[in-house]
């Protein structure tokens, strides 16, 4: 009775204030600081962006001119692809070197990763800990791949040990991030429960963390062999790591064939769909 | 003989927060008791301070003739082998099978490396398959636990535990996410493992006409203190005493007993 009654006198008080408000907009957001401060942002940077066009300084480039040899340059690379320097088979052997660049780095990275990242990750190990490490790993993250490989190539000297160090470092630094957070996923009551029966930590691990983070920790690593891959072919050119990325700078910087530029690039894409493909096959597989 | 003794067991959190004050009671091998009280009143906390997954500010739990607080951290994992526990939310592996969550209960008598290679002996396994047997799991053995029912998970959990052999049950709401049905078939086999087995079972409830059913004690805490330990036949006063007189009227459903 009394729950009606008062039901009744908030409609009736819900109608009056429709009355009186209909020509107030309801609004089913409320502006915050945070929003505000954004909208500011955006709009700031949008003016800035109009500003820059008008400011530019062209050097006397006719635009229009500039785009069409782009696509006439363009044209050979893609449509007239050709090998001019080397033959395929040393194309196809000059990919496998990039993929073993790729998978070794990955491979090492990723194992000292699974054991970094049970340390750091906070449910398994001391809040120190945790923190000490994704401290020193986000420092390491924050130093892009090509310049861990050229700080490595001072010990090393350029060429494919500078190239590998230096990437499985950036590799360890983005693994133990990704992993250490699929493992705080993990729901705290399976570790009680194994706990509770007299498990130890490194049985907790292997029996129910790993085991239930599998998928996550597989998709990272796959995402992170992609990165990789980039990464090689980047490193071949850049740090003289060799594979397809050297053969690649010797075409556009050296000989400056585009044609032979073109032939690479599509190499270099017909692998990466390959990769993705076999990553979704394996991850169906698993899960 | 008393198995467990529990003796001014407190539980601080941070300077203020009161979860046990000065918990006493004893428990006999092969005794069924339920713990009732309402949310909060520190009935997970006094379970969980039993096998030391929380660690008590003072007082002496005494569990088969040791203080559980003397042990060291080898000792404390031998201790928790014998003592079995089941959780509301059953806390298995979901992307492992019936057989080797059971399993896992084994793993507190096994070497490191046996655990994480996860070996076990023929003899254990022949256990394992003979408790899921009984528990009606039979079909389910190479079932993942994510495909499993709620009532059936929870029989995974019985069979976790039992497998290890253990003296005592400690049975953290084990019907709470459970429909009435499903909730009679987990409390009959948990009676059945005390009777039969000779088990101790302390179960932290929320139904309290469960309570009364199926145990020979009942504890009843509010607030952190034991308010009511003695017979399950509690008249509706003691229950209000138990809840607390703020709790107003109660549903309750004491199955006829208070019918009349």
């Amino acid at each position: 009775m009394e729950l009606n009654e008062s039901l009744k006198s908030l409609w009736a008080e819900f109608q009056r204030q429709e009355q009186s408000a209909v020509s107030k907009k309801l609004k089913i957001r409320k502006a915050n600081k945070a929003s505000i401060v954004m909208n500011i942002t955006l709009v700031s940077l949008a003016l800035l962006t109009i500003y820059g066009f008008f400011t530019f300084d062209y050097k006397g480039v006719n635009i229009l001119e500039a785009v069409i040899a782009t696509i006439t340059n363009l044209k050979p690379m893609f449509l007239e692809p050709r090998f001019n320097h080397f033959g395929l088979g040393k194309g196809l052997y000059q990919v496998v070197v990039t993929l073993g660049l790729t998978f070794l780095t990955t491979l090492i990275g990723g194992t000292i990763a699974l054991f970094l990242g049970l340390l750091a990750a906070q449910n398994l190990s001391s809040k120190n800990v945790s923190n000490l490490i994704k401290g020193f790993v986000a420092f390491v993250r924050a130093v892009p791949t090509v310049l861990w490989v050229l700080i490595f190539a001072v010990a090393a000297g350029l060429g494919s040990v500078a190239a590998v160090i230096g990437m499985t470092f950036h590799t360890v630094g983005y693994l133990i991030k990704a992993y250490s957070e699929s493992f705080e996923e993990l729901d705290e009551g399976v570790i009680e429960a194994l706990k509770a029966s007299g498990a130890n930590w490194w049985q907790i691990v292997f029996q129910a963390v790993i085991p239930s983070s599998v998928t996550y920790l597989l998709s990272w690593t796959f995402m992170r062999f992609e990165i990789n891959y980039m990464n090689a072919v980047a490193m071949g050119a850049a740090a003289g790591a060799g594979g397809i990325g050297y053969e690649l700078f010797m075409a556009s910087g050296y000989y400056f064939d585009l044609r032979e530029v073109g032939l690479i690039t599509y190499f270099i894409l017909a692998i990466a769909i390959m990769l993705e493909y076999i990553s979704i096959k394996l991850k169906i597989k698993v899960l | 003989m008393n198995l467990l003794e529990i003796k001014n067991l407190t539980k601080q959190y941070g300077a203020e927060t009161l979860a046990l004050s000065d918990v006493n009671f004893s428990v006999k091998e092969g005794e069924f008791i339920s713990v009732i009280g309402p949310s909060g009143a520190g009935k997970s906390t006094l379970l969980r301070c039993i096998n030391r997954m929380i660690d008590a500010t003072s007082g002496e739990v005494i569990f088969d003739g040791v203080n559980v607080y003397d042990l060291d951290k080898k000792e404390l994992r031998k201790l928790r082998t014998k003592i079995g526990m089941i959780f509301q939310h059953y806390n298995l592996v979901n992307r492992l099978t019936v057989i080797e969550n059971v399993l896992h209960g084994r793993l507190g008598y096994k070497s490191t490396l046996a655990g994480i290679l996860g070996r076990y002996s023929e003899e254990e396994k022949r256990q394992a398959f003979e408790i899921i047997e009984i528990l009606g799991l039979s079909h389910q053995v190479y079932k993942r636990c994510d495909q499993l029912s709620g009532g059936q998970k929870q029989r995974v959990g019985i069979a976790r535990a039992l497998i290890q052999n253990p003296k005592m049950l400690l049975c953290d709401e084990p019907i709470a996410s459970l429909d009435p049905n499903v909730s009679k078939v987990i409390m009959d086999h948990l009676k059945n493992i005390s009777t039969k087995l000779g088990i101790t079972c302390l179960v932290n409830l929320h139904q309290v006409d469960v309570a009364m059913n199926y145990s020979d004690r009942i504890i009843g805490i509010n607030n952190g203190k034991v308010v009511y330990n003695g017979p399950p036949n509690l008249t509706p006063e003691q229950i209000y005493m138990i809840y607390g007189s703020e709790a107003g009227e109660l549903i309750m459903d004491l199955g006829g007993k208070n019918a009349s």
